[in-house]
């Protein structure tokens, strides 16, 4: 062990000299590295996210068809009211209906002349 | 991707691009981090063969990780010095439990008059000193005054203090300058 300044700059050269002569990789180590990396590189994960993708793109091509998420909205808003107006009965119209047409009313088959009625005349 | 936007890429994005399958980033990588990993296990072992052994392995063991690789988790160059110390360790301790003696002194005979001659021999004598000192007072040894990495890099690297890293490269320093103290002329350092 020694203390001397001298030996620790004398040190400082030999890494310095150390680091200058560096060992390096050479051309038959790079190939079989690039040839690990080609053996390892991952191929299976790009073909699972292109066939989710393809599904996905077939649902959302028949939406943009039909308008995209806004109008299907309104498509869904639509159906609804058509369907609360053939429940609910207006009671408005009929009695409109009763004023033009009398209070009994008329049943379709009242209206449509019977094929009875063109055997006759004919 | 193309060539300009590799070579402008972090580690980190070229890993994740070859994690996604792209060959060049595989190239890049390699370029960048298999020098040193190299130089590392070089320093390490003083066998140029192992050395190489375990670069590949090294590096092998970073393309396994792609794919499950954590960004923003560990520096790559940290990861792979770990990995790369390991190993050497790995294999520094099943060759001591093979040949305790195994470690080779200093070519003798003084170097030539050239400056070039003379720089080499420095270098193998500085080399031989560095495998004559304990595992992890090399490593750091190494790690900070061979690679350049702070005491920090070099506490994560070794995954332990800050001060434990300094103490280190100070025991391994002391250590390396009394090994070389009686070969300065020798080493033409009295030239100098």
């Amino acid at each position: 062990m020694t203390d001397d300044p001298s030996l620790e700059s004398d040190l400082d050269r030999m890494f310095r000299a150390a680091r200058a002569d560096a060992p390096e990789p050479s051309a038959a180590l790079m190939a079989r590295i690039l040839a690990d990396a080609e053996a390892e590189r991952p191929r299976a994960r790009q073909v699972v996210p292109r066939r989710r993708r393809r599904l996905r793109s077939a649902a959302m091509s028949a939406l943009a068809g039909l308008g995209g998420w806004p109008a299907l909205g309104g498509l869904a808003t639509a159906g609804l009211a058509g369907l609360w107006i053939g429940y609910s009965a207006p009671a408005e119209l009929e009695t409109l209906t009763a004023g033009w047409l009398g209070t009994q009313g008329y049943d379709l088959v009242d209206l449509v002349p019977t094929a009875d009625l063109y055997l006759q005349e004919g | 991707m193309a060539k300009d936007v590799v070579e402008a890429a972090s580690d980190e994005a070229l890993l994740v691009a070859y994690g996604r399958g792209e060959r060049a980033a595989a190239q890049a990588l390699t370029a960048r981090l298999a020098p040193m990993a190299l130089r590392v296990a070089a320093r390490m072992l003083g066998d140029p063969a192992e050395a190489e052994d375990v670069t590949q392995e090294a590096m092998l063991r970073l393309w396994r990780a792609a794919p499950g690789w954590r960004t923003g988790e560990a520096r790559i160059s940290t990861w792979l010095y770990r990995v790369v110390s390991n190993l050497c360790i790995d294999r520094l301790r099943k060759a001591r439990a093979q040949a305790l003696d195994a470690v080779p002194e200093p070519a003798d005979g003084a170097p030539g008059a050239e400056a070039r001659m003379q720089q080499a021999a420095r270098t193998r004598a500085l080399e031989a000193a560095l495998m004559r000192l304990p595992e992890r007072q090399r490593q750091a040894v190494v790690l900070r005054h061979l690679e350049g990495l702070s005491n920090p890099e070099i506490a994560d690297v070794m995954e332990i203090g800050t001060e434990a890293v300094e103490s280190l490269t100070a025991r391994g320093k002391r250590a390396l300058a009394a090994d070389l103290a009686g070969r300065r002329s020798e080493l033409g350092y009295d030239d100098d």
